[in-house]
């Protein structure tokens, strides 16, 4: 039983690629319509039947009365024309015949309507003396006819009424039943898709909370609808998830604040009393020297690592704050190559620094904690793997789609760049690359351009790597440029 | 330089370090291991700077910080393990005058403890006299801010510092570097939120509506200005 017919997969995949409201409009339309068809057939076949009916008797009654008219007028064989006209006046549309036993002879009125327009059953069911009715066609109109035999004389008296005229009432009514059958429909699929309109509002709530969530916006609730059982459960397990989700977090929060706490305790102590070694490091023989040399290396490594881990936990479960403040580029700029190039390992030459005239007044956002680590790390990467930056430079950027202007603020060095293949790639936590095998003496924590991309990306910005003039990598921050019109 | 220290830390390692490293400075250890043991030592013996951990058990470092500032001026470094807003931000407003974060660089807390203790002196430069503002006179010379009706406006000495610089360039921007530069003393990027949250604790001390400064005005971009 699992397995089901490929047609019926295929359009039961359609069906549910309609959409819930479309199905609920289809549904609804089609239930209208066919309720639309049933009543409507119904509602003709009775109209019909009531219509044909009354028509009929009345048919009946007028031709009686014309028969008994005729019996007590007929003697002899006076003028029967036209007391046969005189019959058909009483209806529209009728006309009268009368057949003559003695002479075997027919009496008619009308042209069109002879003895052979008569069906042939009823006419010997008159003439053989019984009273008979039928309905048939004439030239493709309706007609019904009444025989009545009229002993007394010895004749018989037929009647042939057209019901043409019926037709058209009929056929009016059908119009009339068929509209309104349309119309039903079409206000059954707008009352559907009003209805699965109202019924998914709670769900654009739904995905809007859930939007929120996903953008870290953890406190976000549902309302509670108490007067709706239906959505109660829903709203319920929705915040539920949402509530353990929250507690996860937390959870996962407390959890880094704990490491973070855990794991500074010791090296607090270690670098502390590093340098209370290094200040009496005079006391020391040589190897004891070295090996303090080599200790405090190793120690600032771990030190920063174990914060550049923190800082990207701390991203990675939503919780970094990120505190913007308005700075102009060049000032920016030459601050953060200041204080950056003073703790760079090696201690080698600070770059220099080239802001463009066009930027150097322009204001950015940023958070200016970030933006030094963004550049300390970019520096650091630059004396680790290429010798050393060479030019920090501020360039204005291309104009964003919103109409915000931007700046481009590169790292260059003159080492062997970074070939094209890796240069998304640095970008990861802990990639090597080739620089794998230079890991000697001064290696990073393996998370300092990871933490520039982070960086960038919470102060609104980007980080690319390319190539420079002469083969250096170049890395390159762009950040959107305040506008001054909206102070 | 000398003084007292009193550090506020209950893991016994760390308090050991520091007192290895600090006294090696010349610098007198008073250790608490608590926020409650803080107040005691500190009732018995005011030291000149308070080291104060942020994460202690009990009485944790910020209440600690609010309790020392209740009954005293004293310089306040407290000591974080997260660099980032909150913590830093929470401590200075409960009234530290400086913070430096785990694991720090023994050089690093040695130049701020310096900086809080020369600010801890009065003022002696040519400024002498008195700087007016508003309903306010500031003698920097005795330490002494005043309201007209002549009684006296507590604050700590980095607030004291701070509004002196800003008095003594009335209607004059000065940027946050150029604070941090002249009153922390030690030229230091990359933190004006130590210059924000002693701007916001000075409004709530000289301005009659914090929220609505009259003297002490934010310049968007630029920096805090004084207008008499």
């Amino acid at each position: 039983m699992d397995e089901e017919p490929a047609g019926r997969r295929g359009r039961r995949r359609l069906w549910t690629r309609l959409g819930l409201r479309a199905r609920v409009t289809l549904l609804f339309g089609l239930g209208a319509l066919v309720l639309s068809v049933l009543m409507g057939g119904l509602s003709y076949l009775t109209a019909r039947h009531f219509l044909v009916s009354e028509r009929q008797n009345a048919s009946l009654h007028q031709a009686y009365v014309n028969a008994k008219l005729i019996r007590s007028t007929i003697h002899g064989s006076t003028a029967i024309v036209p007391l046969l006209a005189a019959a058909d006046s009483g209806t529209a549309g009728s006309s009268s015949l009368l057949y003559d036993a003695f002479d075997g002879k027919w009496y008619v009125r009308s042209i069109s309507v002879g003895q052979g327009a008569l069906p042939p059953a009823l006419r010997r069911l008159v003439l053989s003396g019984t009273p008979a009715t039928q309905s048939f066609q004439l030239d493709g109109d309706p007609e019904f006819a009444v025989g009545v035999p009229i002993p007394s004389v010895g004749a018989a008296y037929f009647e042939v009424f057209d019901v043409s005229d019926l037709r058209g009432t009929l056929r009016v009514l059908a119009l009339a039943l068929v509209a309104a059958g349309l119309v039903t429909t079409v206000l059954g699929a707008a009352l559907g898709r009003s209805a699965a309109s109202r019924s998914l509002r709670p769900l654009t709530g739904v995905s809007r909370a859930a939007m929120a969530i996903a953008g870290g916006e953890l406190a976000t609730r549902l309302p509670r609808a108490i007067d709706d059982p239906d959505l109660a459960g829903l709203t319920g397990s929705f915040n539920a998830m949402v509530d353990q989700l929250q507690e996860r977090i937390e959870r996962e929060e407390r959890f880094t604040s704990d490491v973070s706490h855990e794991l500074r305790s010791p090296l607090t102590t270690l670098s502390t009393t590093l340098a209370v070694l290094e200040a009496h490091r005079d006391e020391l023989s040589e190897p004891a020297q070295r090996a303090l040399v080599l200790l405090g290396d190793d120690l600032r490594r771990f030190g920063r690592m174990v914060g550049d881990l923190l800082e990207i936990s701390r991203s990675d479960t939503g919780s970094a704050d990120v505190a913007l403040e308005e700075a102009t580029v060049g000032e920016l700029v030459r601050q953060s190559v200041a204080t950056s190039s003073r703790t760079l390992p090696g201690g080698g030459a600070a770059p220099a620094v080239d802001v463009h005239p066009s930027v150097a007044h322009a204001w950015v956002r940023v958070d200016k904690r970030r933006f030094e680590r963004m550049m300390a790390n970019l520096l650091e990467n630059a004396a680790l793997y290429g010798g050393g930056a060479t030019t920090v430079r501020a360039r204005p950027g291309p104009v964003g789609p919103d109409g915000r202007s931007s700046v481009r603020i590169s790292v260059d060095d003159a080492g062997p760049g970074v070939p094209p293949p890796e240069r998304s790639r640095v970008f990861e936590r802990f990639y090597r690359g080739q620089a794998s095998g230079q890991r000697g003496a001064g290696t990073g924590s393996g998370l300092g351009l990871a933490l520039v991309a982070e960086h960038a990306r919470l102060q609104g910005g980007r980080v690319w790597a390319d190539e420079a003039e002469g083969g250096g990598a170049r890395f390159t921050v762009e950040l959107p440029v305040e506008d001054e019109a909206t102070w | 330089m000398s003084g007292r220290i009193l550090v506020v830390e209950d893991d016994e390692r760390i308090r050991s370090s520091m007192r290895l490293a600090l006294e090696g400075e010349g610098y007198e250890i008073d250790e608490a291991a608590s926020g409650e043991e803080a107040l005691d030592h500190f009732s018995a013996q005011p030291p000149d700077v308070a080291l104060i951990d942020l994460m202690l058990p009990g009485m944790d470092g910020f209440e600690c910080c609010r309790a020392l500032r209740r009954q005293s001026a004293v310089p306040i470094i407290i000591v974080t393990a997260r660099t980032d807003t909150h913590d830093v931000v929470a401590g200075l407003e409960a009234g530290a005058d400086d913070y430096v974060t785990k694991p720090f660089v023994s050089k690093e807390l040695g130049a701020r403890i310096r900086a809080l203790l020369r600010r801890a002196r009065p003022v002696e430069d040519e400024r002498a006299g008195s700087l007016d503002f508003g309903d306010y006179e500031l003698m920097p010379d005795e330490g002494v801010l005043r309201r007209a009706d002549g009684t006296e406006v507590h604050c700590t000495r980095t607030e004291f510092r701070l509004l002196c610089e800003l008095a003594a360039n009335p209607n004059k921007v000065l940027s946050r570097e150029q604070l941090l530069d002249r009153v922390w003393g030690y030229d230091y990027f990359g933190d004006g939120r130590l210059v924000d949250v002693h701007i916001r604790r000075l409004r709530t001390k000289v301005e009659a509506d914090p929220a609505l400064p009259r003297h002490i005005l934010t310049v968007r971009g630029m920096g805090y200005k004084l207008v008499p």
